[in-house]
């Protein structure tokens, strides 16, 4: 069951179009990546779906429900731009937000508390926010917006600002949340961490899907295509690959696109003539090569028009 | 749901600023400060008007006048028998304030001359004219052949109450107690609108300078927060003035009970059916209409929260607090005009001028508060006024609410005030 549905949504900022008559779904439980390159529309679209900004056309339906702003209590929203007030108590704040979120001042304590804990943040209770650094103050933005359960979370930009300790850290927490039932919308430019967290993905340009599915389809859409050799030796044998397959090349790895099995074998037998191979895999495309695949090719087919 | 929101938003707003240290603080030094504001013109009045007696010389060439000069006060006139070369001498190297000399032939010139080294201010040449012309005067009638008893009769003053006629009957007026009332408390309202909000607009900038307000606004609609703030600043303004009045009540139970111990008592005027003064205190108070207090407060909270959106929306649409300067002269000049006005409507609350300038919606809250204050102003006037306030304050919360529901997402290049007006039209 989809817990977003969004048909024909279309948000204007004067005569431009920040989301150009999108339409997609986000299926219950799932993490679902929104991908797509700087000033495509995603945060428009995310404020859509947060009511902070109201479209100009369209529909938008979270759990089957007209969006209205007894909605925005299901959802936890964390923006690119994070912010506290700076003066106030960690807990004060916490607490503020929960009740903002509906929950009673005592519930949104002891959340808060929980949540705190479970970030490995407690004992910052009392302290102020101009007294944390930047990671930390991450951490209690991050519990602000779980602390009251949400059914749909949405994220842009999580990991920013966390050392890889605290990114493994929130990488845990938001699986353990998705396998609670929690549906996840992330947001971000990092193209591995959606490999490693996303079922499906949406990726837009200008306002319009570009590319949307699931990401194992995608991959597999886009191929095998992908060959890395490792080897010691002369590395003779590269000078017969056509330049513009390859992808990236230091003194003993090549890494290059290949359009079949065949010239993979063919590359292979040149290969072993004068070097000896230490890995030789042939892989699925990295999502950031297909990103940029796809976004460049929308940019093309706009320019063309 | 919906009133659950924004009453978070104010109970946080509220409880957040009553516990900060400035409230605190601002608070116990308000009264100080307003005291202080009150008083220390009236001390230096008080200290310059002793300054008038100076040294001055008396040369007196008729020999009448000399020792009714000298009697009338002895702390500023001493006679003199030293030459006038002399005495300007003095004047110049500063070591005498001023001589007078009496002409031997006073009479028929009808004038006498006083030497200063310049200036010396108008309390000193009034002071010696009354008093010379006091002495003339006398000596003429006596010199007519009148009589001493006569002569008394006529140099007898005559003191002028001023009666107010009301419905009641009449009453002893106190119009120049209520000018400087009516004064104090369009200034008071000027005072708490300004101060408070400047207060919603660097709140406002803060949650958009930190990044607070799209969490915010994913929890609640930018109507809810901006309201919410608004109320909650309102509520911190209104125990900050409760207290103070209270403080000022005590102060002055205090005061009144202490000081007649130290200062006579003043008379008492007997005039039949007049309200009873406040007679513990060395100056006569006189009965503060319950209605004044109405309008003062009805016009403090309409005026703020009429500025207060308008702040809210500027601070919506800058970045840092130093952008806002420009966008808020639209704001600040009406807050300042009545003050400008303030001198001449007191001086006549009656005025055309007075009943127009109170009737504008901007300036109202200051004007008609001083007017009710210090005169009876027509029901009709204050009926359209309270009108005119409410419908304009419906119209700027409804334009304060586009604009900043718009502001507050809006990052980058400085907003032009074109670009509010944009923003209006754009919100839909």
């Amino acid at each position: 069951m989809e817990i977003l549905k969004i048909s024909n949504l279309i948000k204007k900022f004067g005569n431009y179009y920040a989301v150009d008559n999108l339409s997609m779904q986000v299926n219950e439980g799932v993490i679902f990546g929104l991908l797509g390159p700087n000033g495509a529309g995603k945060t428009t679209t995310i404020r859509l779906i947060t009511n902070i900004l109201f479209p100009d056309s369209g529909e938008i339906l979270i759990m089957g429900e007209k969006i209205n702003p007894g909605l925005k209590n299901k959802i936890g929203y964390l923006p690119e731009e994070r912010g506290l007030y700076k003066k106030n108590k960690v807990i004060e704040q916490l607490e503020y937000f929960g009740r903002l979120k509906g929950l009673s001042s005592k519930e949104a304590n002891n959340r808060a508390r929980f949540w705190l804990e479970k970030v490995g943040a407690s004992g910052w209770e009392t302290k102020k926010i101009e007294e944390l650094s930047k990671g930390m103050a991450q951490k209690v933005q991050f519990v602000s917006t779980v602390l009251h359960n949400p059914k749909l979370l949405i994220l842009d930009e999580p990991f920013s600002g966390f050392d890889p300790i605290n990114t493994e850290l929130m990488k845990n927490i938001i699986l353990e949340m998705k396998s609670q039932g929690t549906t996840i919308i992330l947001s971000t430019h990092q193209m591995y961490q959606v490999e490693q967290l996303c079922d499906e993905l949406l990726m837009i340009n200008q306002g319009k899907i570009v590319l949307s599915g699931n990401l194992r389809d995608i991959k597999k859409q886009y191929g095998t295509n992908h060959l890395i050799i490792e080897f010691e030796g002369d590395g003779n044998f590269i000078h017969q690959i056509d330049n513009q397959k390859i992808i990236d090349k230091t003194s003993n790895r090549i890494e290059l696109k290949i359009d079949s099995y065949e010239e993979a074998q063919l590359i292979l037998k040149n290969a072993v003539i004068n070097n000896k191979i230490t890995k030789f895999d042939i892989q699925e495309p990295p999502l950031n090569e297909i990103f940029i695949d796809v976004v460049s090719k929308s940019i093309e087919a706009q320019n063309e028009k | 749901m919906k009133s659950s929101k924004i009453w978070t938003i104010i109970s946080f707003e509220f409880i957040t600023r009553v516990k900060s240290k400035g409230f605190i603080i601002s608070t116990l030094l308000g009264p100080i400060f307003l005291l202080a504001i009150m008083v220390i013109p009236g001390i230096v009045a008080a200290l310059s008007m002793e300054d008038t007696s100076k040294k001055i010389a008396v040369v007196d060439q008729s020999g009448y006048f000399l020792d009714k000069i000298v009697n009338s006060d002895k702390s500023t006139f001493f006679k003199s028998d030293e030459p006038i070369e002399k005495l300007k001498q003095q004047v110049l190297d500063g070591s005498l304030d001023a001589f007078l000399v009496i002409p031997k032939n006073i009479d028929s010139v009808g004038s006498a001359s006083i030497y200063t080294p310049g200036g010396g201010g108008i309390g000193l040449v009034e002071k010696i004219q009354s008093t010379v012309s006091e002495i003339a005067r006398e000596k003429r009638l006596i010199d007519a052949g009148v009589n001493k008893s006569v002569i008394d009769l006529v140099e007898k003053e005559v003191k002028i109450n001023t009666v107010k006629v009301t419905k009641e009957g009449v009453q002893k007026d106190y119009t120049e107690f209520y000018s400087i009332f009516g004064y104090i408390l369009g200034f008071m309202i000027y005072i708490l609108m300004f101060s408070y909000g400047a207060l919603v607009m660097r709140g406002v900038i803060n949650e958009k300078a930190n990044r607070i307000i799209e969490i915010l606004n994913s929890s609640a609609s930018a109507m809810e927060i901006m309201m919410g703030k608004i109320f909650g600043i309102a509520a911190v303004g209104l125990v900050q003035v409760l207290v103070w009045i209270l403080m000022i009540m005590a102060v002055s139970l205090f005061a009144g009970s202490l000081l007649p111990m130290f200062i006579n008592q003043p008379e008492v005027v007997n005039l039949n059916s007049m309200p009873t003064p406040a007679q513990s205190l060395p100056f006569e108070i006189p009965p503060i209409p319950i209605g004044t207090w109405v309008a003062f407060l009805f016009f403090f909270l309409a005026g703020y929260f009429l500025y207060s959106s308008l702040f809210a929306a500027v601070g919506s649409a800058v970045n840092q607090e130093e952008d806002a300067a420009q966008l808020q002269t639209p704001i600040t000049m009406p807050l300042i005009i009545p003050i400008l006005f303030m001198p001449a409507i007191m001086g006549n609350p009656d005025s055309p001028l007075a009943i127009i300038l109170s009737l504008i919606p901007f300036f109202s809250p200051i004007l008609m508060t001083a007017r009710i204050a210090a005169t009876t102003v027509p029901i009709w006037q204050i009926i359209l006024s309270v009108a005119l306030t409410l419908l304009t304050l419906y119209f700027s919360i409804w334009v304060a609410s586009k604009i900043y529901r718009i502001g507050i997402l809006m990052y980058g290049k400085k907003p032009q005030f074109k670009d509010l007006i944009k923003w209006i039209r754009l919100a839909k």
